[in-house]
């Protein structure tokens, strides 16, 4: 009887998957456009697979292992069950190795229920409680219907009753395992996250065989000339399509959400819900459904959209509100932990770019700030012209004055902050006592773009490459050096696009050139312990994590690690725009990061970057001490004796009278 | 950016300067061997470059002549290249760290002495007496006119071969140049007085002597005055005529505009106002110089705050402001801004403890800062923190000593334990500030106050402390600071126990109510006495103020008595010199005072309501006696160390002990013996920063 029905059952489940994969593929499609490479992608998806995601599952060894077993037994129990049971190959070979799938899958499985027995907060509820039981289900269903073939029972062993359970069981298993997959079932992560793999955005992030690539963070520029183009995104069928899809691979793992510095902080940002919501958007419906943590501030069940519905609406509820878009970081915490290469930052942006554009409705001093940039060239609207006041008295070459440089230094906005002058001065003493050609652009520098860009506002920051891009034509360098981050980001990955392509380094990486060279006397550093801070735009968008900390450990620095440090550091607060649009929540993101810094017992942080710096010396004392790498380093230079410039012979002093 | 006014660069003829903000020309009384620069000369000012200044103007009426003396103010001498390698040494300190630093030069004409050194005789246009200084003095000649020129010339030659940056021309404090301008003392009728174009004629030829000399490439500036204030000197609208002429040669780079003359006791006082003026109260005479010239205005009195300095330049009303007395107080005032650190600059209270310092021709010194100018003596004005053992240290009193010791202690990295009686510190400083117009002396309180706050200190207030308090602490070091008393018990008769008569703090503490008829004898002559009166006399008290001294006020310095007169007199307070106070009775609700007269013997007797007595501070010892013996240097100060700057000696008997047995015991200020407060914070400063 089994014979009969499960051929039944499997094919037209498989047959309502197809269904469902055809249908959940056009609703992708209604997306923009975006080139892929069909065929090529798919042949690249088993090793992106096998590399790349399987380098960010394997930091949690147990759902790693888990997942190993689970999801390999149910591919290969899957298949083996179609020619199995499906079209009736009943040799005892494939019985055994049938059998020996669903075991494993079974093993998998159980581990999968263990660990929904007492789940972290961070993962959904609802239908992905069941996903334990219907994978336990499925093995055991098949399992027990595949003894016979493996001639272990009988055929017909225990007749039509346990035909019957059986039929149910395997219904049920197919239905989550196949259909499922395709219907909006908690296994469509493996259908679309198949997908997204081979047809991704990026394909430019996953790592080749070559050993190149591996990294894409720079944002994607729009075209503003084409004037079909959206500027940005207001519906769901705004984004491209290949980004409709990366949202339904979202597993709802809630990694993101426990990394969001935004969520922690109480503002009304969760990673794992935005994914969540476009998915919404996609096929339309409300967010009553949605089974883990809201927004905070923000109760289920009040929002709602569809593919062609503006996702934001500035009177009154849409499917996302403009705060939670504004509460990002952009700190790519969530990207980094995704483990379906969901590319959310991407989307905030795209989202945020038709809020600014379009709309004009950058929140609180965002504004302003725009249109500081667009009077004055940089945030602070101060008087361009005095953008070298800092240096007034360090005569610092001029890059326009001499038309060559080796090194030019790129000085950043921080020429505006009576801060980080400190670290500008103390940077130039290390340039200097190296002995290095260095230049800086002076005057006609301006702000590299960064914030504009985070804050939706393409022109303006298109506007800004394409002069200091302009300018750098100009004139002739090697390798452009900065104290910060952002800039660094900026010139070195998101220029390109616009025809800027730069050798680009920050200063802690030519610091510790410079002392690999040894053309730097440095004393040791005296004072107590440090720990150090790592830049978001330093290292998840740049995968620097090293040179800072080899260049402490050179003057004698042990870094008292936090237990967030590297690519799992907790952003400062200060990037994306956050300070400027400042959505309020229920604590300040650089007072958790200075709890991280404090649980060290540090006296001092560390820091690569004029934003951290001014985020954490905003957390009222006491509280440790804030230092850039290069103040540190200045500290403990030893500088040789230089004759000075005299106007005239010197004169030796007179014989005391 | 806040402050962003500060720290906009300024173009001052080809130099570029890093901040708005200058020390002026002052008189420091530091340059020895004969007017050099030499060691503490150069670290005093090499210390404000440190602390981010962006120009100094050195050497206030530094010499071009050798008959213009310098050694009584101990001023710089450029009459000689022997000074030119040590220019060299100030320009290499200034300019490693970023800053200019330029010189006033000048010949003073009469505006000197001429009872020293090699006993000139004086020079001015007419031959006119100079009273501030007492001095005499000849009709210049036109032979010593051009040789005056050339003087100046050849130190602006001097100024620039030593690698400054540029000079100043005094034309300010009736100095020769602007003695050739005022019709008040030039009274000649040849080519160098009369008509205007006559009068400005000797400062032409200097300016155009020196920009020979010099050339394009070095600063050339003049300081004038903005009004002189009497009736027969120049006005602000001569003076404003005066700059436009002078800055339409384009042979100045800068004008520095002070508003005043001086050649009056009343007017010095305006030149370097002290507490009882306003902020900066005579901007509008540099902003009216402003109006009409095209080069920059450089301008200082009275401009204490970075707050009011932005405000100023923010208004455009100067391109400069000089925070010179500011930068007395400290010097590292600008890089306290740039480090968010405003609420730790020692702000300047106006004492003039500097400049009546000064012309008396002694060292300039801070009231507050005690390492000002003692940069080469080793004292520090950032205190760093010890990588000995932290010690445990009590300090009994909150005056200048005591706050400055808890100060420099904590900055030690000691543990600090500071006992304090009344509910607020400052000691007398709190009397003192009491006064009319002497409210701001409180600002050298505030400044600790914040300090101790930030540093953490244990502090107790309204507690006196006892040996027994004192060694439940187990201290490593006691300090005591616990000054004294009103010494009105040392004349049996005055019946100070009968009360008599009452202490100047019982008047300024507000503790014993002003009498209506009252009569102050002050033996000190200093600011009590004189404060007691204005206080007194601001309640409506009628007022006698008698001294046995030549006058009330006498050991005041010049620029701070002529503020008391011009309190004092017009409330009609009767000064009275010469008169000891004998004896004091009662003669029914009335006190019965008995004056006799120090030169005749003559007596004469005041009925009055009340007798006040100013007779200085007794230490108040007895605390001290009783620690004394259970400490390990028997309460001693090494004075050879003391004034060599060097760690007490006896601070190693701290590390060979064992356990925290003992302590040693020091005192300091006013508990030792009535000084004032400079040396309580001296005495402090040296003492603790070996701790």
């Amino acid at each position: 009887m089994l014979q009969t029905i499960l051929p039944i059952l499997l094919f037209a489940a498989l047959a309502l998957a197809i269904l469902g994969a055809a249908k959940r593929f056009s609703m992708w499609r209604r997306g923009r456009p975006s080139q892929v490479d069909w065929i090529g992608g798919l042949l690249k998806m088993p090793r992106r697979y096998l590399v790349d995601l399987h380098h960010v599952v394997e930091r949690d060894k147990y759902m790693s292992k888990t997942h190993v077993a689970t999801a390999g037994g149910f591919v290969l129990a899957a298949l083996l069950a179609i020619l199995v049971h499906g079209f009736g190959l009943h040799s005892r070979i494939l019985g055994f190795a049938l059998l020996a799938a669903t075991v494993c899958m079974f093993t998998g499985a159980l581990f999968v229920a263990k660990r929904r027995r007492n789940p972290p907060p961070r993962l959904s509820k609802g239908p992905w409680m069941r996903l334990p039981k219907s994978l336990l289900m499925f093995s055991v269903s098949f399992f027990i219907a595949t003894l016979p073939v493996a001639g272990i029972l009988p055929a017909e062993f225990g007749g039509w009753v346990l035909a019957g359970i059986l039929s149910l069981g395997i219904a049920w298993g197919v239905s989550e395992m196949f259909f499922g997959m395709t219907w909006g079932g908690p296994m469509k992560h493996a259908f679309a996250g198949a997908l997204h793999l081979a047809w991704h955005r990026r394909s430019e992030r996953f790592s080749r065989k070559d050993g190149r690539g591996g990294r894409s963070t720079g944002l994607k520029a729009l075209d503003l000339d084409d004037p079909k183009a959206p500027l940005g995104v207001e519906k769901p069928t705004d984004f491209t399509w290949n980004q409709l899809l990366g949202f339904d691979a979202c597993v709802q793992c809630g990694k993101c959400e426990a990394m969001c510095p935004a969520f922690a902080a109480g503002q009304p940002l969760n990673p794992k819900k935005l994914i969540q919501d476009m998915v919404i958007g996609l096929a339309g419906g409300s967010d009553a459904k949605f089974a883990g943590s809201p927004y905070p501030g923000k109760p289920l069940g009040e929002h709602s959209g569809g593919p062609h519905q503006p996702i934001v609406s500035l009177q009154g509820k849409a499917l996302v509100d403009a705060e939670t878009l504004w509460s990002c970081t952009t700190c790519r915490a969530c990207v980094e932990e995704c483990p379906m290469m969901i590319e959310h930052v991407d989307a905030i942006v795209d989202m945020r770019r038709h809020l600014t554009l379009e709309k004009g409705s950058t929140p609180n001093k965002g504004a302003e700030v725009l249109e500081n940039l667009i009077a004055t060239d940089n945030p602070g609207g101060f008087a361009p012209g005095g953008r070298l006041n800092w240096a007034a008295d360090l005569n610092l070459p001029i890059l326009a004055e001499q038309g060559h440089t080796d090194i030019l230094f790129w000085v950043g906005d921080g020429a505006f902050d009576m801060r980080n002058q400190r670290t500008l001065r103390a940077f130039v003493k290390i340039l200097k006592a190296s002995g290095v050609d260095f230049a800086v652009l002076g005057l006609e520098e301006r702000d590299s773009g960064d914030v504009a860009r985070r804050l939706g506002d393409e022109a303006t920051f298109q506007q800004l490459a394409k002069r200091n891009i302009a300018t750098l034509d100009k004139y002739q360098f090697h390798t452009i050096v900065t104290c910060d981050p952002h800039s660094f980001h900026v010139l070195k990955n998101e220029y390109g696009a616009l025809g800027g392509d730069y050798e680009v380094l920050h200063h802690s990486t030519y610091i510790e050139r410079l002392m690999k060279a040894g053309v730097l006397q440095l004393g040791q550093h005296k004072g107590g312990s440090v720990t150090y801070h790592d830049p978001c735009y330093l290292g998840r968008y740049n995968g620097e994590y090293e040179a800072p900390r080899a260049v402490l450990k050179a003057i004698g620095i042990e870094v008292k690690e936090m237990a967030r440090s590297g690519f799992r550091s907790r952003c400062c607060g200060g990037g994306g725009g956050a300070p400027i649009t400042d959505i309020p929540g229920k604590q300040r993101i650089p007072d958790m990061r200075m709890e991280d810094i404090k649980e060290t017992g540090a006296e001092l942080v560390a820091v690569g970057c004029p934003q951290c710096t001014v985020m954490l010396e905003g957390v009222v004392e006491p509280r440790p001490q804030i230092k850039d790498i290069a103040e540190l380093v200045a500290e403990v230079l030893i500088e040789s004796e230089a004759p000075a410039k005299k106007p005239a012979a010197r004169r030796e002093l007179a014989e005391v009278q | 950016m806040a402050f962003e006014a500060l720290f906009q660069p300024i173009q001052i003829g080809k130099l570029t300067i890093r901040n708005r903000v200058l020390s002026t020309a002052h008189a420091e009384v530091y340059a020895t061997d004969g007017g050099m620069t030499t060691d503490r000369y150069v670290k005093y000012y090499e210390e404000k470059a440190k602390g981010g200044i962006g120009l100094a103007i050195c050497g206030g009426s530094s010499v071009v002549a050798i008959d213009s003396p310098q050694h009584w103010w101990s001023s710089v001498n450029l009459s000689t290249d022997r000074i030119i390698p040590h220019f060299q040494n100030l320009a290499d300190a200034m300019h490693k760290h970023g800053a200019k630093i330029m010189i006033q030069i000048t010949h003073m004409g009469r505006r000197s002495r001429w009872d020293g050194g090699h006993w000139p005789t004086l020079m001015s246009p007419s031959g006119i007496r100079e009273p501030v200084h007492r001095a005499t003095c000849k009709t210049i000649e036109p032979e010593e006119i051009q040789r005056v020129i050339g003087n100046f010339a050849q130190a602006a030659r001097r100024a620039k071969e030593g690698g400054l940056d540029g000079v100043e021309l005094s034309a300010v404090h009736q100095h020769m140049i602007d003695q050739f301008w005022s019709p008040r003392v030039n009274k000649r009728t040849d080519e160098w007085g009369g008509s205007f174009e006559n009068r400005m004629r000797f400062g032409l030829e200097v300016l155009k002597a020196v920009r020979a000399e010099v050339g394009d490439d070095f600063c050339v500036g003049m300081r004038i005055c903005g009004d002189e204030f009497h009736p027969d000197g120049l006005s602000h609208d001569d003076m404003k005529e005066i700059a436009k002429y002078y800055a339409d040669t384009g042979m100045l780079d800068f004008i520095g505009v002070v508003g005043s003359g001086c050649d009056t006791h009343n007017t010095l006082a305006n030149v370097i106002p002290n507490m009882s003026y306003p902020p900066e109260p005579f901007l509008h005479l540099a902003a009216g110089i402003k109006e009409v010239v095209n080069v920059p205005v450089l301008h200082a009195q009275n401009i204490k705050d970075p707050n009011q300095a932005t405000r100023i330049l923010e208004g455009g009303y100067v391109d400069m402001v000089g925070m010179t007395r500011a930068h007395i107080a400290d010097p590292h005032l600008i890089a306290k801004i740039k480090m968010g650190q405003v609420d730790q600059i020692k702000q300047c209270v106006g004492a003039n403890y500097c400049i009546d310092r000064q012309y008396q021709g002694l060292d300039v010194l801070c009231i507050q800062n005690a390492a000002t100018s003692r940069e080469y003596m080793g004292l520090p004005h950032i205190i760093e923190k010890t990588s000995g053992a932290k010690r445990k240290v009590v300090i009994v009193g909150g005056g200048p000593a005591g706050m400055e010791a808890a100060r420099v202690s904590a900055e030690r990295g000691h543990d600090v334990t500071l006992f304090e009686k009344q509910e607020q510190l400052g000691g007398q400083i709190t009397l003192a500030s009491k006064a009319p117009q002497r409210d701001q002396i409180a600002g050298i309180t505030r400044w600790y106050q914040l300090e101790l706050t930030r540093l953490g200190i244990d502090l107790r207030l309204g507690t006196a402390a006892d040996v027994d308090t004192i060694n439940d602490l187990r201290a490593d070091i006691v300090i005591l600071a616990n000054g004294g008393h009103p010494f009105t018990e040392q004349v049996e008769h005055w019946h100070a126990d009968e009360g008599l008569v009452v202490s100047s703090w019982d008047i300024l503490s507000g503790k014993v109510a002003p009498g209506k008829n009252v009569l102050v004898y002050d033996t000190i002559c200093e600011f009590t006495g004189m404060s007691v009166a204005d206080f007194l006399a601001d309640k409506g008290s009628q007022v006698e103020i008698v001294t046995d001294d030549i006058k009330p006020g006498v050991a005041m310095g010049g620029t701070t008595f002529p503020t008391y007169y011009r309190s004092l007199y017009p409330k009609e307070v009767i000064m009275t010199g010469d008169m000891m106070l004998e004896k004091v009775y009662a003669e029914g609700d009335k006190k019965v005072a008995v004056l006799e007269n120090e030169y005749t013997g003559t007596r004469e007797e005041r009925v009055v309501d009340q007798v006040v007595v100013e007779n200085g501070v007794r230490p108040d010892e007895a605390l001290y006696y009783a620690l004394k013996e259970g400490s390990l240097n028997k309460g001693q100060m090494d004075i050879e160390a003391q004034f060599a700057i060097q760690p007490q000696p006896s601070l190693s008997a701290l590390d060979g002990r064992t356990g925290s047995d003992g302590y040693l015991l020091f005192r300091i200020g006013d508990c030792v013996a009535q000084r004032n407060v400079h040396a309580a914070i001296y005495d402090a400063l040296r003492l603790c920063k070996d701790f």
